[in-house]
């Protein structure tokens, strides 16, 4: 009650002093752009269109991509999984129609890069061939584990923008969550995909999250509506009425939906910075996320549609329609009669935080909410920053982003870390309110990619610097040996000089030389022999304690050469491979590098003087040493 | 980069130009309470600034090899010029406003690289660099019509200003000293506070309030309408009219005859005009909020002590200056606890 008139008096006072809704919210900041919501909720949700190709790419999740498991040619069903899951992080295609496959090929992405990426073309028949239960579901999944499977099966992706894979989110213990929170905020301007879902599934997507919270042992659910969506919210609490789920609105302002600010905004706790909210015992689903859950688990159907919003300044009819993913953005402009005509970049996701996407027949994906058409507008000149410290207030966690552009522009890049850069969630406030139109976010996002990259590149020259260090080592070390080989077959030598005549030890130290120096000796030696007739005798002597020397001294370096170019290839074949598993390893712990680091460098140089024996140690080592890291590797990656 | 290539891809709309014009707008009110009490001078004053600005924006940024048209419109100048116009004497020579506004924009933002690159308020800046060197033009203020009993007419005000002609009366009549260096001069010649306040020169016509006090008042409620607009933040007002207030109250209660009361302190002076338009100078301030009331404080703190242990009647060019030096290091030690971390 009291929070009530509190809430009134803050309206009241709002609509004389509109910045005063500030104070209807948990978190700093906020903006209240133009909502433009009611452009998309004029005409009805459309359903079944079904475009001339389906465009499908391998990527359209967080992680790896997933692999075609389908030929060019081959006809395909509805439900049919087209691209298998790869190892780790990943996610399933499956077949929005029946039809054939015309094409697995390189097709632009909606992803603000633009690059083109693998993508499956399917040109859909009307046939409308479907296997029914596709995920093949007799009973609803009993265990977390096999819940998990199921959702992996299902290619079910976090739907409400970052697509990261649900199954990878979700605990393997019951009683790690201990909030379920359902995200219906839907905060940014124009996209009402999730107000229509729950208007029309709201009791699917209650029932997916008693599902969950049930499995989970979750201690308590809620979900949580901007309170512009009044439809939306009555026909979620009527599908909530008689369950444990506990139905917030919460204000609107924009970023509600963020991840952190509405989990601040319903249980009062920050997740802190360099965490996942499930370390503290929090996990936040998208409504459109919860609906496609309940698919699989009741209906055993994968995903394959969605939930998208098209509208825009630029459209006469905007809509919102149940899509096949796959469905180019283009064809489902067209049906809204765009005007002008479409001639300019189709922006994927709202205007606050979605990108403009680099050719209008890009596919909707797992995670496209929206498809706006704003027609350009002439843009103010970025003028100098006057410091004025709108977008500190606008600011959602609290950062000061007129102090990061001062450091980011002048590439004070250790400076914007002291920051935190790092937690800028790039909602784009600051730059909705700079005076000075500074496109602040776009200064964040660079400082963040430079970052990335000189953190990259110091890593590397660690390991190299490791590298050489550990070869320099080898190097001394190897030095050492040697002397000490060498003095102790000098010891050994003078030893046998104080035994044996004085002619002898020329001999000993001959096979040292090289065949060259030999012979110079000898003819040398010949030549003293000439000269001096008389010593003939001993001349022949010492040619003939040469040879007896110089024979074993030969055919031992023949021998240990031999072994030596094994020894050499097998290094060789182990250090390729270690620099491939390096190549391809992306996630390594320094202590791995340096060890491989200091294996590899055992076999750099194989020609050194350590025994054949050695090396081929060595080369052993290493080669396990590799097959450990793989092995390693391989759990990390399907952790 | 252009505003295009990446989101957001929508805007409030504010702009720099309206934030300056917002400001211009809001000192009207002070505007036409100076024309109704003190007479045509200012208007004269204004126009001359104006004139200047435009001039020096043009040269500089010739100079500068910066695009003229972008940069002369974000109305920068005008609030620098206007703040100024408002800090000397209506009725003094052209000379001291051109070369104070000159001084202003040269020194004070051009060669410090422009719009948003100036440590010190430039505004102050001219004033101080006036008041040190024009003392006398700066201390003879015009008295207001009550007290002198009599106007100029807009072309007397005009030909004194522009070409030093004296209308038929001796200087003495319509200009004076400043009632807080009449008050100055009294406490230095033994006089009470409380004596001083109760003088014929601090009587008033209308609503008990002298004329000071009406245009302080008038700043004041332009101040309200710039929070209301969100162009200035409260910080600034609520530290400098808190701290100064605070000091005025504890001083005036250790000794009221040596003291003046709060009153005299908020409605004297350069008080409402600093309070809600020269220390709320973005550029020059703190950028944090806490930052911005420590600054504003620290500026109501100087003031009181200027004007009461210092050189000078009314200290608000120097404390604002002093306290500019001090931004860097204030910002450095007030940044907010962001999201997620302890601190």
């Amino acid at each position: 009650m009291n929070i009530r008139l509190h809430q009134k008096l803050i309206n009241l006072i709002a609509s004389i002093y509109p910045m005063a809704k500030r104070w209807l919210h948990q978190f700093h900041g906020g903006v209240f752009p133009k909502y433009n919501k009611s452009l998309s909720l004029r005409q009805p949700l459309r359903t079944s269109y079904v475009p001339k190709q389906l465009i499908l790419p391998l990527q359209q999740h967080m992680g790896e991509a997933a692999l075609p498991c389908v030929e060019v040619g081959e006809q395909v069903k509805k439900f049919q999984m087209i691209a298998q899951p790869a190892k780790g992080l990943s996610a399933p295609v499956h077949a929005p129609a029946s039809g054939k496959i015309i094409a697995i090929e390189q097709r632009i992405l909606p992803h603000a890069s633009g690059l083109a990426e693998p993508c499956i073309v399917i040109e859909p028949d009307a046939k409308q061939d479907a296997i029914e239960n596709a995920l093949g579901i007799t009973h609803k999944p009993k265990t977390i584990a096999e819940f998990k499977q199921l959702l992996l099966n299902a290619g079910i992706v976090g739907m409400g923008g970052a697509g990261f894979p649900t199954f990878a989110k979700l605990p393997d213990q019951p009683k790690k969550i201990k909030h379920l929170i359902i995200n219906g905020a839907e905060c940014e301007p124009f996209i009402t995909c999730d107000d229509l879902l729950m208007q029309t599934h709201a009791p699917e997507i209650v029932r997916a999250a008693l599902f969950v919270a049930e499995l989970f042992d979750v201690e308590q659910v809620i979900c949580g509506i901007e309170t512009n969506k009044p439809q939306a919210i009555e026909a979620m609490r009527q599908a909530c009425e008689d369950t444990r789920i506990r139905l917030e609105e919460v204000a609107t302002v924009y970023p509600m939906g963020g991840q952190k600010q509405l989990t601040q905004e319903l249980i009062g706790v920050e997740i802190p910075s360099q965490l996942h909210s499930i370390d503290i015992g929090v996990v936040m689903m998208n409504v459109a996320t919860l609906r496609a859950i309940t698919q699989a688990i009741e209906l055993g159907q994968p995903l394959i549609s969605r939930f998208v919003t098209v509208s825009g300044m630029g459209l006469k009819k905007p809509y919102n329609i149940e899509a096949l993913l796959g469905t180019p953005f283009n064809e489902l402009v067209e049906l809204a009669q765009p005007e002008p005509k479409l001639n300019y970049p189709l922006l994927m996701g709202g205007p606050m935080m979605g990108f403009a996407v680099a050719h209008n027949d890009v596919p909707v994906i797992k995670t496209t909410n929206c498809i706006l058409a704003n027609p350009p507008e002439t843009s103010d000149e970025p003028m100098a920053c006057i410091r004025c410290g709108e977008c500190a207030e606008a600011c959602p966690v609290s950062l000061l982003p007129q102090q990061l552009y001062w450091h980011a522009r002048a590439h004070e890049y250790d400076k914007t870390e002291q920051l935190k850069l790092f937690d800028c969630i790039e909602c784009g406030c600051c730059s909705f309110v700079c005076p000075s139109h500074i496109p602040l976010v776009q200064y964040y996002r660079h400082a963040k990619a430079e970052i990335r990259e000189i953190k990259q590149q110091a890593k590397l020259t660690e390991i190299a610097k490791q590298r050489f260090d550990a070869r320099e080592a080898r190097l001394e070390r190897d030095k050492h040996e040697r002397e000490a080989k060498l003095a102790a077959k000098k010891a050994a030598v003078k030893q046998q000089a104080a035994d044996a005549p004085k002619v002898e030890k020329t001999a000993a130290d001959a096979p040292k030389l090289s065949a060259r120096e030999k012979a110079i000796q000898a003819a040398k030696a010949r030549q003293k022999a000439s000269q001096t007739t008389a010593n003939e005798k001993d001349a022949t002597a010492k040619k003939a304690s040469r040879k007896d020397n110089s024979k074993p001294a030969e055919t031992a370096p023949a021998q240990s050469a031999n072994d030596k170019r094994q020894a050499a290839m097998q290094a060789a074949k182990a250090r390729a491979a270690a620099l491939k598993a390096q190549k391809t390893a992306s996630t390594e712990t320094p202590a791995n590098l340096t060890e491989q680091a200091q294996a590899s460098s055992v076999e750099d140089t194989p020609s050194n003087s350590a025994s054949a024996e050695d090396k081929r140690k060595a080369a052993m080592d290493a080669a396990k040493a590799k097959a450990a890291e793989r092995k390693k590797r391989q759990q990390e990656s399907s952790q | 980069m252009s505003r295009f290539s990446s989101s957001p891809f929508a805007h409030n709309n504010s702009s720099v130009q309206k934030i300056m014009l917002q400001v211009q707008l809001a000192a009207f009110p002070a505007l036409l309470a100076h024309i109704m009490l003190f007479g045509y001078g200012i208007i004269i004053q204004w126009f001359l600034a104006v004139a200047t600005a435009l001039l020096v924006e043009f040269v500089m940024l010739k100079l500068r090899d910066r695009p003229v048209m972008p940069n002369i419109t974000d109305f920068s100048a005008l609030i620098t010029v206007t703040g100024l116009v408002f800090c000397i004497p209506p009725e003094s020579p052209w000379w001291v406003i051109v070369s104070g506004c000159a001084f202003a924009l040269v020194f004070g933002k051009h060669l410090y690289g422009g719009l948003g690159y100036n440590p010190f308020n430039p505004a102050m800046l001219g004033y101080a660099f006036l008041l040190i060197s024009f003392p006398a033009e700066m201390t003879q203020w015009t008295l207001p019509k009550d007290l002198a009993g009599y106007t100029l007419s807009f072309w007397d005000s005009f030909n004194h200003i522009l070409f030093g002609v004296m209308p038929n009366m001796p200087i003495d009549s319509f200009t004076g000293a400043t009632p807080l260096s009449t008050l100055q001069t009294g406490l230095q010649q033994g006089l009470s506070s409380q004596d001083m306040l109760q003088a014929t020169y601090f009587e008033s016509s209308w609503l008990n309030l002298t004329a000071w006090g009406w245009i302080n008042i008038a700043f004041l409620i332009g101040g309200l309408w710039l929070l209301y607009t969100r162009t200035i933040r409260w910080q600034f007002p609520v530290g400098f009219l808190g701290a100064l207030a605070f000091m005025a109250w504890v001083f005036h209660m250790i000794n009221p005859a040596l003291y003046a009361p709060i009153s005299f302190h908020l409605l004297f002076g350069g008080t409402m005009l600093a309070a809600f338009f020269i220390i709320t100078d973005p550029v020059s301030s703190s950028t944090t909020p806490m930052g911005r009331l420590i600054f504003a404080a620290s500026i109501g703190i100087l003031v009181y002590v200027i004007r009461n242990w210092g050189a000078f009647p009314d200290g608000i060019a120097f404390a604002i200056l002093l306290m500019n030096i001090a931004v860097p290091l204030i910002d450095r030690y007030t940044q907010p606890r962001v999201l997620g971390h302890i601190r």
